[in-house]
């Protein structure tokens, strides 16, 4: 099996361990294509292990899995405090503040860090059954992430985060909402000190696709889990007409909105199947970021 | 002495005569020994429909997500639990309560009566969250510490009790909660079942070895770990620092830990 390469993550292997040494995915597994295109991530295998650098890790568990980090002498990771799940005693951990706290802090994203640094054993996990997804980023590579998807990365991984463009306003009278179906910040990782590795968590199971340019995709914005810089995105407003007496009962909102986030490639997007709802409050929308709709 | 006589389970030590499983505490004999490059052995996934044997009764592990134990009580056997994990009982199976060491657990949040079931007849528990049952069968004069509410049923040959975690900092910054829960067996052996949120994992310390662990996912250790709830400093250059709390267990003895440590209501 000399010249393997993965199907989920492109790195090139001698293929001869059970699993991807890029991602952790099996070798040895079918991929699995929906009729429609998405691939179904194979759930990394039990004790699959990881090469990144010098640093190596393990995912263990199935349900709720852990990531086991060996770091290397002078190699770090960093995520933030509540995914630690245990650690040796020697590895040291160093807090690292984040720009724009007092934004974070309103999106309810961590202010800050911890750093840590090798030689030793650390193992984190997200509180929450899912999937473990390892993105192995090559030099110069970015990916960007909804927010509360990342656990962890190593220190060559720079992370930065930004306002996307997918929000819109309701009006209820004189008070004026702002609503962000995709979370107020999004995170964005790029590989700028060498090949890095990027781990973020699925709730229920993780599918990806590779978009061709120009083609697009519509998923519910809280089930994206990450995308290629390359992926653009906005807001598209689905309104079906109500009619008889459903439309005279609920006059004033006689339109069914559904609000859906459009994916354009080129590029690559994950999608978790466990996603949290998007409350909708369906009052006329004043402003938005740009997006297409359509009326059925 | 047959040909599988000498298959001893990796998880609780029983010399086994099934080529499959364990007798004693359900672990598969026919799959890899799970352990991860740093020394933690998974639980065994028990399969579905596992059996196991205890005194004169019978236990079996039905699904996987929220698995269930459901007790095929003999005449006399007895078990005893918490009764809000309990899922269905036969009509005949009669029931009693069960007081512990005073009301003062109620303050915490803790039962201070456990309910208990006498066979004969059938009766099944199952804990309202996803994770794996972890059969810890007990040999004559084992104590073990059990985080609270993590107890699933214990046989009543085995001894219930509590200890309370000492110290301010485990009060004020601990994860732990404020008991645990103690199982003794004196002379004869005991059947204790534990639910663990999410994976749960393993390891034996030794004398003096320590390791720091999230307050939160320490599920079981033997009584002989101690477990100090300890400060970490994190400086943050000239801006100074904050602090974290872990739970620093230290040997001889095995722990067990959850890899998921709070309870989800569910979704994000």
């Amino acid at each position: 099996m000399a010249g393997y390469s993965c199907p989920f993550c492109g790195t090139a292997s001698a293929g001869d361990s059970a699993s991807c040494p890029g991602c952790g995915a099996p070798v040895d597994v079918q991929r699995k294509v929906t009729a429609s295109g998405w691939i179904e991530l194979p759930p990394a295998a039990d004790l699959a292990r990881i090469q990144c650098g010098r640093s190596s890790l393990q995912i263990a568990g199935t349900l709720v899995p852990v990531a086991d980090f060996a770091l290397a002498p002078s190699e770090g990771l960093y995520f933030a405090h509540h995914e630690l799940l245990w650690k040796e005693r020697q590895v040291q951990l160093q807090r690292t503040g984040m720009r724009g706290a007092w934004k974070r802090m309103l999106a309810g994203l961590p202010v800050h860090m911890l750093n840590a640094t090798g030689p030793g054993r650390i193992a984190l996990s997200r509180d929450a059954p899912g999937e473990m997804l390892a993105i192995p980023l090559h030099q110069g590579h970015a990916v960007e992430v909804r927010e509360h998807v990342f656990m962890v990365a190593t220190s060559s991984v720079t992370y930065d985060y930004f306002m996307p463009p997918v929000w819109y306003v309701t009006q209820n009278g004189d008070e004026r909402e702002t609503h962000f179906p995709l979370g107020m910040l999004m995170d964005r990782f790029t590989a700028t000190g060498g090949p890095g590795l990027l781990l973020v968590h699925a709730h229920g199971n993780a599918f990806v696709r590779n978009l061709a340019a120009g083609e697009s995709v519509l998923i519910k914005a809280s089930a994206l889990l990450y995308k290629d810089v390359s992926v653009a995105m906005h807001l598209h407003f689905e309104y079906v007409q109500r009619k008889g007496l459903v439309s005279w009962l609920t006059a004033g909102w006689n339109l069914q909105r559904y609000l859906w986030l459009r994916l354009t490639g080129p590029g690559r997007v994950a999608m978790q199947s466990a996603w949290g709802h998007h409350h909708d409050p369906e009052r006329g929308i004043v402003q938005s970021t740009p997006a297409t709709e359509h009326y059925w | 002495m047959d040909a599988y006589s000498r298959i001893v389970c990796q998880w609780c030590g029983n010399q086994n005569t099934s080529p499959t499983q364990c007798s004693s505490c359900g672990a598969p004999l026919d799959v890899k020994d799970m352990v991860t490059e740093s020394g933690w052995r998974e639980a065994p996934r028990l399969r579905d429909l596992t059996e196991i044997r205890f005194d004169n009764s019978t236990c079996q592990v039905e699904g996987e997500l929220v698995p269930v134990v459901e007790l095929s009580l003999a005449q006399g056997d007895e078990v005893y639990f918490e009764h809000h994990v309990m899922l269905w009982k036969q009509d005949s199976v009669p029931m009693r309560l069960v007081p512990t060491q005073g009301p003062k657990r109620s303050i915490f949040g803790l039962p201070h009566l456990i309910t208990a079931a006498t066979g004969p007849g059938r009766i099944a528990f199952s804990r309202d969250a996803s994770g794996e049952i972890v059969v810890l069968p007990l040999h004559p004069g084992m104590e073990v510490d059990v985080r609270e509410h993590a107890f699933l049923l214990a046989s009543s040959r085995i001894t219930y009790s509590y200890v309370r975690i000492k110290g301010l900092a485990n009060l004020l910054h601990g994860g732990n909660g404020m008991w645990l829960d103690r199982f003794v067996t004196t002379n004869a052996p005991g059947l204790l079942v534990l639910h663990g949120y999410g994976n749960v994992f393993e390891r034996m310390l030794a004398p003096g070895e320590s390791i720091d662990v999230e307050p939160g996912a320490m599920l079981f250790k033997d009584a002989s770990v101690t477990l100090e709830t300890e400060k970490i400093q994190l400086s943050s250059g000239i801006f100074g620092g904050s602090s974290m709390y872990v739970a620093k267990l230290t040997g001889p003895g095995r722990i067990g830990i959850q890899s998921m440590y709070h309870h989800h209501a569910g979704g994000e």
